[in-house]
């Protein structure tokens, strides 16, 4: 019986398609293991070999890993929310409401979105303390601690137009003290520093462009909803690129 | 197009054979560690992190079966929720908004996070510690990073589990239904008190206001450059007065939470544009 | 040009030769200068784009009934349909955009303590509108007021705001009122 499912093995692994597909054996010797890193996109991330140093857990607590991991599953978990979810302040909040109560697992996908967003936010935090207190922002890394940063302003926009969503009163509220925050910008908001000297209005001025309207309304639902699924995770996705480039570029900061 | 008559750049001798190398400016990480200090990333990195990704995973299913995601009434403009809470990652924020003005507390100041930790690799030139938990030779750097992570998380505590109604301070203990009494003392501004207490005019006081924002300011660039001189002489001109921007507006925040909280200023600047 | 050129008439050509551009300096600049003018009007149309024109937005002037209405005090029934409370004193009325300077919540009336309340940040106004407490920068606003001259009704436009300079005093941020209750901002009944 072994003997025939080797057979069969031998002839699956043997194929035109499966070669196409696979081009080296099981990663279990040497040359293996460096093709799989080659030819594979996704473990391409990696280096073929990585100094002793960077499996210490208690080094990077796998912080930045996990970081990505988390923006895997929002992605993941967003997309089956995108199935259910209409931006529209008629609709969106039943919409919510379906997929806690009607949508088989649909309250599942969205209390995962919503821990793993949270767990983002703290997870980038932690992975930015642990950088600054092991020095991997120091030369030749320092243009990836700005990489970073970015990627640390893109996350907390990210949560925080996804908070407006649900259309419900935290989100309401959140959203409008939140914009009336863009109001008080120097000179282009409002009632922020010479937003009058600069003949600013709510009609025109920066919160205006951010929420498309003088209220939080159905453009400013839009907009988030437009900037939560689709922009900000592309300008994420090219930040976190540049990122991981980096990082295979200068090496791995940590102790043999 | 090849010119036939050029000699060759680098003569081939006949009886050798030769291969193509590339040359890579820099050193390349790995290369400086003999290879038997590195392993494979497959099987040992890849196992960490698919144990990690695992890890993860269990606990992002265990979470929602523990605490839901919230959801509230529909949204409706004329019914503010009290307490009316931002998502927590921004309540350090919020909490700053108490002492100051909405310009300063959400817009200049977290653009000065951002930026103050953008020029971090810039201006902290200690080459030591890089790759380990080091605090022996980077005590400032250290310190000023934790101070700064602590300002922010005990701002976000304050908000998240001392704020309740009307943005009263709110004990654990106490009861959260019930509203605060307005606290009686009301917040004056420091011109006022000092006009007050020292009969001067207030435009007077105005002015010595300003000069004490300043002195704020230049007492703290001053000190490191009278007494660890050579600190900023490792500095420089710039990345320390870069520094020292950055460094005393931080210690700006917890200043002037202290005087409003000890002497209930509401403003300890006043100019015809803002107010500090 | 054939002939061999000599004098004066050579030194100045050769001036102008100098300052001649090349044709290869010319087409950068025109390809440079093209493709920065392209995206500049790119970046601005964009951010044009982002500024709609038309809002579907509820409407900023409307009637809310007879003067008579209302009684003195603080009259807090139309804050949920119009963001608005409106006030009676000896004199007259006259308006309140309950919208709360500081961070725009929807503060709170209090009749016990004759107190509007921000449930945000604490922020706490006097009948007035004069700012008694809290982290707000401004008095409240007062919206325009008038009678409808066919039908006496009271017309709030929710746009037109009275917002002076607050004098800063130990009881607060305040405002004179005499100043303040004057037409348009101001029904005298």
């Amino acid at each position: 019986m072994t003997g025939l499912i080797e057979k069969l093995r031998q002839q699956i692994v043997s194929t035109q398609v499966w070669r196409s597909i696979f081009r080296h054996g099981y990663p279990d010797t040497d040359l293996n293991r460096a093709l799989v890193m080659f030819s594979n996109v996704i473990l391409h991330l990696h280096p073929v070999r990585v100094k002793r140093g960077a499996l210490k857990i208690r080094y990077t607590w796998c912080l930045g890993g996990l970081t990505f991991f988390m923006f895997i599953i929002l992605t993941i978990t967003g997309v089956f929310l995108m199935f259910y979810y209409v931006p529209d302040t008629r609709r969106a909040y039943n919409d919510i409401k379906d997929l806690q109560y009607v949508v088989y697992f649909g309250n599942l996908m969205r209390d995962m979105h919503r821990w793993a967003a949270h767990a983002m936010v703290f997870l980038v935090w932690l992975h930015m303390t642990r950088v600054f207190l092991t020095g991997a922002y120091k030369p030749p890394r320092e243009f990836n601690w700005i990489v970073g940063v970015m990627l640390l302003v893109l996350t907390l926009i990210l949560s925080w137009t996804g908070y407006l969503l649900p259309w419900d009163q935290l989100a309401l509220w959140a959203i409008t003290v939140g914009s009336k925050m863009a109001e008080a910008t120097p000179v282009i908001g409002v009632s922020g520093p010479f937003g009058l000297q600069m003949g600013m209005r709510p009609d025109n001025d920066i919160r205006f462009m951010l929420l498309g309207g003088t209220v939080v309304g159905q453009s400013a639902l839009l907009r988030f909803y437009v900037l939560h699924c689709v922009g900000l995770p592309l300008l994420a996705g090219v930040f976190m690129a540049v990122h991981f480039w980096r990082i295979r570029k200068d090496g791995f900061s940590g102790p043999l | 197009m090849a010119d036939q008559t050029h000699a060759p750049v680098s003569p081939r001798d006949p009886k050798k054979t030769y291969g193509l190398a590339e040359l890579v400016r820099g050193k390349a990480p790995s290369s400086a560690r003999p290879p038997e200090e590195t392993v494979f990333s497959w099987p040992d990195l890849v196992y960490v992190e698919f144990l990690a990704m695992l890890f993860a995973t269990v606990v992002l299913i265990v979470l929602p079966l523990l605490s839901g995601a919230p959801l509230e009434e529909s949204a409706s403009a004329d019914t503010t929720p009290n307490p009316m809470k931002a998502p927590w990652y921004f309540l350090g924020l919020q909490e700053l908004l108490v002492f100051f003005d909405p310009w300063l507390a959400g817009v200049v100041l977290p653009g000065l996070i951002i930026v103050g930790l953008m020029v971090v690799p810039y201006i902290d030139i200690n080459p030591k510690g890089i790759g380990q938990y080091n605090y022996t030779e980077r005590k400032f750097a250290v310190w000023t990073f934790c101070f700064g992570l602590a300002l922010w998380y005990i701002f976000i505590v304050v908000g998240v589990y001392l704020r309740g109604l009307d943005w009263q301070w709110y004990w654990p203990w106490d009861n959260w239904s019930l509203h605060k009494e307005a606290s009686s003392v009301s917040l004056i501004d420091l011109e006022v008190i000092m006009a007050q207490k020292f009969g001067m005019a207030q435009t007077t006081a105005n002015l010595l206001t300003y000069l004490i924002t300043g002195a704020f300011y230049a007492i703290g660039f001053t000190i490191p450059f009278l007494f660890f001189r050579k600190f900023y002489e490792a500095l420089g001109f710039v990345r320390y007065n870069l520094m020292m921007f950055f460094f005393m507006t931080m210690m700006l925040v917890p200043f002037k939470v202290m005087i409003r909280l000890v002497f209930n200023i509401k403003y300890m600047l006043i100019t015809p544009f803002f107010k500090i | 040009m054939s002939a061999t050129p000599v004098g004066p008439d050579h030194d100045a050509q050769q001036r102008l030769k100098a300052q001649e551009m090349s044709r290869r300096r010319f087409f950068a600049l025109v390809g440079w200068g093209g493709f920065l003018a392209s995206m500049g009007g790119a970046a601005f149309g964009s951010f044009r784009f982002m500024f709609p024109e038309v809002l579907y937005e509820p409407p900023t002037v409307f009637k809310i009934g007879k003067p008579t209405d209302y009684g003195m005090g603080v009259t807090d029934t139309l804050k949920k349909e119009r963001q608005i409370w409106v006030v009676r004193n000896e004199k007259g009325l006259y308006v309140l955009v309950a919208i709360c300077r500081h961070l725009g919540c929807t503060p709170n009336w209090f009749q016990d303590q004759q107190r509007f309340r921000c449930p945000c940040h604490g922020s706490i106004y006097d009948i007035a509108g004069n700012v008694r407490g809290g982290p707000a920068p401004r008095t409240l606003w007062r919206a325009a007021v008038s009678l409808d001259p066919v039908d006496g009704q009271v017309v709030v436009n929710f746009i037109q705001r009275q917002d002076p300079d607050p004098k800063s005093t130990a009881e607060g941020l305040t405002v004179a009122e005499e100043g303040r209750e004057v037409a348009p901002f101001f029904v005298k009944t």
